[in-house]
């Protein structure tokens, strides 16, 4: 368990610098069978994708007729949002706290922040998609013939332009902190291999050399950095949420919906990252790095952001189903109770039972298993959510009407059709593989040019901990510094 | 994180139980000055109940003022025991240990002042029997169950019983301390109090599996409880300000907030008036206050989505009362105030370490907290009501007349007057929690740097 010096390995294993470096570059550059089949596995599904975004676009365009069309597309936007595009967060918050079980999923988290670049892609279609503040174009509100968004009358360029403007922030800043907190890396890589990879490295390592000066730069950006991405990420969360969700479904006036949404991200990312180590452990061949300890660390965090989930859907139903007001009612049963009844089950099942129900056990939080399929029901459960919440919203076309109340059912049927719920056909279930299998496709293309584990920092868990005796015991000592 | 000289046990045992055998002149005369103001306050309540609500400001449609808006204020101020105490303890955070005992205690005498306020705002405090139990037994007439007004002294008296059981858990080891420096009745109360503790492996064990049971067992009730209050406003539709989505975590977030900064205040309150310097440092402000910027920013985007949220629906009851909350004077002056006060001047000075290891300053930023969070209640309750409502078509402001003042006066010192007369016999710094602490101190060598270390128990 401890090496020659005392110090000891966040797994229990004896790791060296020399071999961490070693076998991390070797990583980056050796060719991986499995690996190259699992990559052009993805790149098909990937391409099933771009050609059912593009049979979609085709067929039915970007206006405001066809907007019922895109829903499970933003559904799908949505939820990479919140599963890649927020799990650079699980780095942040980890490395704020100085917790040392981060070491081995810190990289694993950044390297996600690649998988932004196909979400803003996937944000522009969107704003093609979002009906006008303005209605009428009588340049002023009116409520019941304007629709009511966050955004009132102004400023120029709301909602869209803002939007953009924020989810370019967001992915700009993630990829910041991927390159702040890899330049280390990157330079160990450059001098160890050879290739347009090694030159590419050089390049982006801009001259890093280990003075002292380089790691306290390197600090202070990787705080600032890390606030900025935070501040940013729930903005987005909010934005999104606010402006392709609730706005357009009339009467639906939630002030917890974008807390929760930004929860419900911040859950799936935990997800997110959970089952990327267990991969990377059980497959990826970096089981040595990876123990028990982030799986069982990282459990308790997720047991806590499931409790809160289940709060922040009690507090919006019972405000809502308690009150007894039609408009709220009518809300409910949209997303909830009637139309979407499937997709919510589904939602609360995996986002809330089964989480709360395996991780409440410490036999399962303290294994690699019951994490892993916790985490994996996370994500499975956001899915639905961002179903239940965009759906159903694009497929309103009544857009400035004061309340869906007040809509009224066809002749034979029991809920007027703009609330009916929406199947997804075959071009909507190719963009959904082709989201998912791009996500998994970029980040393993990234580790093509990275170590998927931070050298620097699983070296440097290997000074702060060390194994001493105490009374009849032999304890882990972990160093705190400031 | 480990500032501050090594302690042995005597030392720390004869530095935390100087507050119970020292009797300094400031202590007896703070807890009569302080007595004085707390009968000054039952007389005000006295005089109420003889002469009927009427002295007060409340009147139609404002019926709830100044009471109330202390009733959840300090039902918020009791959210900073299981915050500081049983999530800290199960996160293992070591800088917790000077603040928990603190916390806890803090958390049960606000609760026991926070329902002292409904008694006082029924006017007639006999009539509160009606609210929980049947009357008029001939004709059957039972309270609604469906109401959050029931559910609430449920909440607060379950927060209520699991608080106190927590801070007597934890009290055990330390009351077995002064039994065995005790002579006399003393010591046999002690005895009778510490339960046989006589600090053998079983019961350490057994005190340790009771804490971690109660610290997580605890975090739903905490939640629930002002959950709960936030029902008493959120669940009523005739006032649309109060109903949002966002109240049950918004007010949760928001006595976290207080609570904590309740905390500081009466930690560098303790380590001034007992000389803790060697057990209360810097660190520990520094590491409050950095909990306290995440707090309030979690606060404030609540804050943002529920005030957002009462002008998006462009209904004209919520309009009007975020129009008399932001362009009437006084109240906009009050709410610049509260905004002010709770996040912008606090957070402001947090973000300095100076400021933040600093324990007056710390002070200064807290007290401002809890004033502005006081504000918030206000400002939630009173506008709410003072607009002009579906149904209602009395416009009416509200002024608080000297005899709420007096009783609102009168809670904060009651609480100081209990915290310092719990001082007195029990210690307000957990002592066996800071030899621990002594005992999982450790440093490591980086090179030519030492590195403050613990030792990890499992």
């Amino acid at each position: 368990m401890a090496n020659g010096n005392g110090h000891i390995t966040p797994v229990e294993v004896d790791l060296t610098d020399q071999g961490i470096t070693e076998h991390l570059s070797h990583k980056v550059f050796a060719f991986d069978r499995r690996l190259a089949y699992a990559m052009a596995g993805l790149g098909v599904l990937f391409i099933l994708g771009i050609i059912g975004f593009v049979m979609r676009a085709v067929g039915d365009g970007f206006s405001d007729a066809s907007r019922h069309e895109w829903g499970y597309y933003a559904a799908m936007f949505a939820f990479l949002l919140c599963t890649a595009g927020t799990a650079p967060l699980v780095a942040v918050a980890f490395r704020w706290t100085k917790n040392h079980w981060r070491r081995p999923l810190s990289r694993a988290s950044e390297m996600f922040a690649l998988v932004g670049i196909l979400n803003l892609l996937w944000f522009i279609p969107l704003m093609a998609l979002l009906p006008a503040i303005d209605l009428n174009g009588d340049g002023h509100l009116e409520v019941g013939v304007d629709r009511r968004t966050v955004w009132f009358e102004g400023p120029i360029g709301a909602p869209l332009w803002w939007d953009m403007a924020a989810m370019i922030g967001l992915v700009v800043c993630g990829l910041a902190i991927l390159w702040v907190s890899a330049r280390p890396d990157m330079s160990v890589v450059a001098a160890r291999g050879s290739g347009w990879r090694a030159a590419l490295m050089r390049k982006l390592a801009m001259g890093w050399q280990g003075t002292k000066r380089d790691w306290r730069r390197q600090q202070a950006f990787l705080a600032m950095l890390g606030g900025f991405y935070f501040m940013l990420l729930i903005l987005v969360h909010t934005l999104v949420s606010l402006d392709f969700a609730l706005s357009l479904v009339p009467g639906w006036k939630d002030s917890i919906l974008a807390p929760h949404h930004a929860l419900t991200g911040i859950q799936a990312a935990a997800g997110t990252v959970l089952v990327t180590i267990f991969v990377m452990r059980t497959w990826g061949g970096y089981g040595r790095y990876i123990g028990l300890d982030p799986f069982w660390a990282f459990s308790k965090v997720l047991l806590g952001l499931t409790l809160l989930w289940g709060y922040f859907w009690f507090s919006e139903f019972m405000t809502f189903w308690y009150g007894r007001d039609p408009t709220e009612q009518s809300v409910i049963k949209l997303v909830m109770f009637e139309s979407y009844r499937t997709a919510f089950l589904l939602n609360f099942f995996f986002s809330f039972v089964i989480p709360f129900g395996l991780l409440l056990w410490n036999g399962v939080r303290k294994s690699v298993l019951g994490p892993t399929i916790a985490g994996a029901s996370v994500i499975i459960g956001a899915f639905f959510m961002m179903v239940r919440l965009y759906v159903p919203a694009f497929n309103i076309r009544d857009v400035g009407a004061h309340s869906i109340a007040d809509f009224e059912a066809g002749v034979g049927q029991a809920i007027p059709s703009q609330l009916l719920p929406v199947t997804p056909d075959v071009w909507d279930v190719f963009i959904i593989l082709g989201g998912l299998s791009g996500t998994a496709l970029i980040f393993l293309l990234g580790t093509r040019l990275l170590p998927v584990m931070s050298m620097w920092e699983t070296k440097e868990g290997l000074l702060y901990m060390l194994v001493r005796p105490l009374l009849k015991g032999r304890y882990m000592v972990l160093g705190k510094p400031d | 994180m480990q500032e501050g000289r090594s302690l042995t046990d005597r030392e720390i045992n004869r530095g935390l139980l100087n507050s119970l055998y020292q009797n300094p002149k400031w202590y007896w005369g703070s807890v009569t000055l302080l007595g004085v103001i707390v009968l000054g306050a039952m007389a005000a309540a006295g005089y109420m109940i003889n002469q009927g609500l009427g002295v007060t400001g409340l009147n139609r449609p404002v019926m709830w003022g100044f009471f109330i808006t202390n009733f959840v204020f300090w039902i918020g101020i009791s959210h900073a025991g299981v915050m500081l105490s049983a999530i800290l303890r199960l996160s293992k955070a070591e800088w917790r240990r000077p603040a928990t005992r603190a916390a806890e205690v803090l958390t049960v005498f606000s609760l026991m002042t926070a329902m002292l306020m409904p008694f006082i705002h029924a006017g007639r405090p006999w009539r509160l029997f009606y609210w929980v139990f049947p009357y008029d037994w001939a004709r059957g007439v039972f309270p609604n169950v469906r109401s959050a007004l029931i559910w609430d002294p449920s909440a607060v008296f379950t927060y209520l019983t699991s608080s106190i059981l927590f801070v007597y858990i934890a009290l055990l080891p330390d009351l077995a301390v002064i039994r065995d420096r005790s002579t006399g009745v003393r010591r046999t109360i002690y005895s009778v109090l510490c339960l046989g503790w006589k600090g053998n492996s079983r019961q350490w064990k057994l005190q340790i599996i009771a804490g971690i049971l109660l610290s997580a067992l605890i975090l739903p009730v905490f939640v629930s409880v002002h959950s709960i209050v936030s029902f008493d406003f959120s669940m009523a539709i005739a006032v649309k300000s109060w109903h949002s989505t966002i109240f049950p975590p918004y007010f949760v977030i928001g006595a976290v907030h207080s609570g904590v900064a309740a905390v500081v205040i009466v930690m560098a309150l303790m380590r001034w008036l007992f000389h803790w310097h060697d057990y209360v440092r810097p660190e520990h402000f520094d590491a409050l206050g950095r909990l306290l910027i995440v707090v309030a920013t979690g606060w404030f985007f609540f804050f943002v989505m529920e005030f957002l949220f009462g002008l998006y629906g462009l209904e004209g009851d919520e309009i009007s009362v975020k129009d008399f909350l932001t362009a009437q004077a006084p109240w906009s002056w009050w709410f610049i105030t509260f905004v002010g006060t709770t996040y912008f001047i606090p957070v402001g000075m947090w973000l300095f370490k100076s400021v933040r290891r600093n324990p007056w300053l710390m002070v200064v930023a807290c007290v401002s907290v809890n004033i502005g969070m006081w504000l918030e209640r206000f400002l939630i309750i009173v506008p709410g009501l003072a607009q002009k409502q579906l149904f209602n078509f009395a416009w009416y402001t509200y002024a608080p007349s000297p005899v709420e003042v007096v009783i609102i006066i009168g809670t904060f010192a009651l609480v100081s007057m209990l915290m310092l007369l719990f001082a007195k016999v029990f210690p307000l710094i957990p002592i066996y929690d800071i030899k621990e602490g002594e005992i999982l101190k450790q440093e490591i060598k980086i090179g030519r740097r030492t590195v403050p270390a613990v030792i990890r128990e499992d």
